[in-house]
């Protein structure tokens, strides 16, 4: 890892961890002139990142988060059979806006599955989900056209909500550079490798402006740098607003999230926050 | 309309970009004209315009396929089911139109003597008939090879049966044959009347059919409550 991705990371990390912006790109400022200065690898020098970030935080503290704000998304009672295998157990889930929510579990614990239903794509036996606002979806693959160009699907995309061309275009280049994607260009999706196909998947689902963001494993394929450009991204909308519900595997970005929904069968995780009932009895 | 117009555009835009299967579906019609080119002159274009009938609706069964994991997502950023389908449907029926040209202009090369008007009807409801019903397979098979050869067996069937009898009313493509014997045998009016009146019926159950599979898979499932804010 070079100084600029070590910094790069610093920022992501400090700012996903709530430390004030001021605070922040002093702190960055600060470590970018101790090692351009002094020099030496700064895993050396300071360690990883994310553990320099959590010092960072012991130390200064963070800005206090904006309080979340009204009910985005309300999942009650959500029981979904296949055939007679039952896949989810009166799972409940709350989301306000500016909060972020992960889905855990086991893989075929019915996470994807959750995630459709609460999208409108599924029903299920029971259970009901209230959506307040707009609903964004990013399935875990597929959900692009092969033979279309990235501007394509931003104007296809942006016509459903009534957008002209030239803005959707420029709305869906400016959220791809968030991921660290420049998408103009005249590369049919095909042709994309997988992580880049995923940033042009996520990108479509928040081009609307979704008051409710529903991502299902959304960062398969990605790199380092994206992965935490994706978490950076997510946090900037959770600042702005957005209710995110994300499905995930990956424990060590809990930290990170406000609520968490695990639908691990007949297991707890021993921590159920907030607006959270549990997925399986 | 603008959703509908920008549906049919991606749609136009996807079958252009796929060369390979728009150069199969110009070869399919081709090789059906010329291999019953030294037989009857009818049997000829009977056949050429069935090529053009399974060529549009096998790209209209792969247009449908392709876009089924697309088209929930198009709804949620807000298309209804109709911008969809139909937007596809008028696509396909560009590109239909697009390729029927040289193969209409084919017998005219050949010298052949015919109702040159009632050929670009048949055309027109070969092409009317096919896009629709590519799509209405595409939209209750989801995967594309069961799709195909539930295509093959329809026109093999079409190009099999005895069009006098009853049954070959039943078939989709019955229009074309009826109304290419009018331009090419110089038949009585009938002919025609019959061809067209088939066509746009087939061509309306189908579009029917595929509105209705549309809205029922694309349609708001009652479990989700939608409340608007702000």
């Amino acid at each position: 890892m070079n100084v600029d991705d070590w910094l790069r990371t610093l920022t992501a990390e400090l700012h996903q961890r709530r430390v004030a912006a001021d605070a922040a790109r002093h702190v960055v400022a600060e470590v970018a002139t101790h090692l351009r200065e002094g020099g030496g690898d700064p895993l050396v020098v300071f360690g990883p990142p994310q553990q320099y970030a959590g010092a960072v935080v012991e130390s200064i503290g963070t800005a206090p988060g904006p309080r979340p704000g009204p009910v985005r998304l309300h999942a009650e009672g959500i029981t979904k059979r296949y055939r007679r295998r039952p896949v989810l157990r009166d799972a409940t889930l709350t989301v306000r806006a500016g909060q972020i929510a992960a889905v855990i579990g086991a893989n075929g614990c019915g996470k994807s599955t959750f995630l459709r239903i609460c999208a409108g794509l599924v029903s299920p036996d029971a259970g009901e989900v209230t959506v307040s606002g707009r609903l964004g979806y990013c399935p875990q693959s597929g959900g692009t056209a092969d033979f279309l160009l990235a501007d394509e699907h931003f104007v296809l995309v942006g016509a459903g909500q009534g957008v002209a061309r030239g803005p959707a275009r420029r709305a869906g280049r400016a959220a791809a550079r968030q991921l660290g994607w420049e998408a103009g260009g005249d590369v049919q999706a095909r042709h994309l490798s997988g992580g880049t196909r995923q940033k042009l998947n996520l990108t479509m689902s928040t081009l609307s402006r979704p008051d409710v963001l529903l991502l299902d494993e959304p960062y398969q394929g990605f790199d380092q740098g994206t992965y935490v450009n994706f978490w950076d991204q997510l946090c900037r909308l959770r600042d702005a607003g957005t209710a995110i519900v994300v499905v995930t595997h990956l424990l060590n970005q809990l930290d990170r999230v406000d609520t968490v929904l695990d639908l691990t069968p007949a297991q707890t995780t021993g921590w159920h926050a907030p607006g959270v009932r549990g997925g399986h009895s | 309309m603008n959703r509908l117009v920008t549906v049919a555009e991606m749609t136009l835009r996807e079958l252009l970009r796929r060369r390979g299967v728009l150069l199969l579906l110009l070869l399919m019609p081709l090789t059906f004209y010329l291999i019953r080119r030294d037989a009857y002159l009818g049997q000829s274009v009977r056949s050429l315009l069935l090529g053009v009938g399974w060529a549009v609706s096998t790209a209209a069964l792969f247009a449908t396929t392709a876009a089924r994991e697309l088209e929930p997502r198009l709804r949620l950023a807000g298309y209804r089911p109709h911008h969809l389908y139909l937007g596809r449907m008028l696509g396909l029926w560009t590109v239909g139109v697009v390729i029927s040209v040289p193969f209409f202009l084919l017998p005219m090369i050949d010298g052949a003597d015919l109702r040159y008007g009632g050929l670009a009807a048949a055309m027109l409801c070969s092409v009317g008939v096919a896009a629709p019903f590519g799509m209405l397979i595409g939209a209750l098979l989801p995967r594309e090879l069961e799709g195909t050869l539930l295509l093959l067996t329809v026109v093999t069937v079409q190009m099999l049966i005895d069009p006098a009898g009853s049954g070959a009313r039943l078939t989709p493509f019955w229009s074309s044959r009826e109304i290419a014997t009018w331009a090419v045998d110089h038949t009585d009016q009938g002919y025609l009347a019959r061809g067209v009146l088939h066509g746009v019926v087939v061509t309306a159950l189908l579009a029917l059919s595929v509105a209705a599979v549309a809205s029922v898979r694309l349609r708001r499932r009652r479990h989700l409550r939608h409340l608007s804010i702000g």
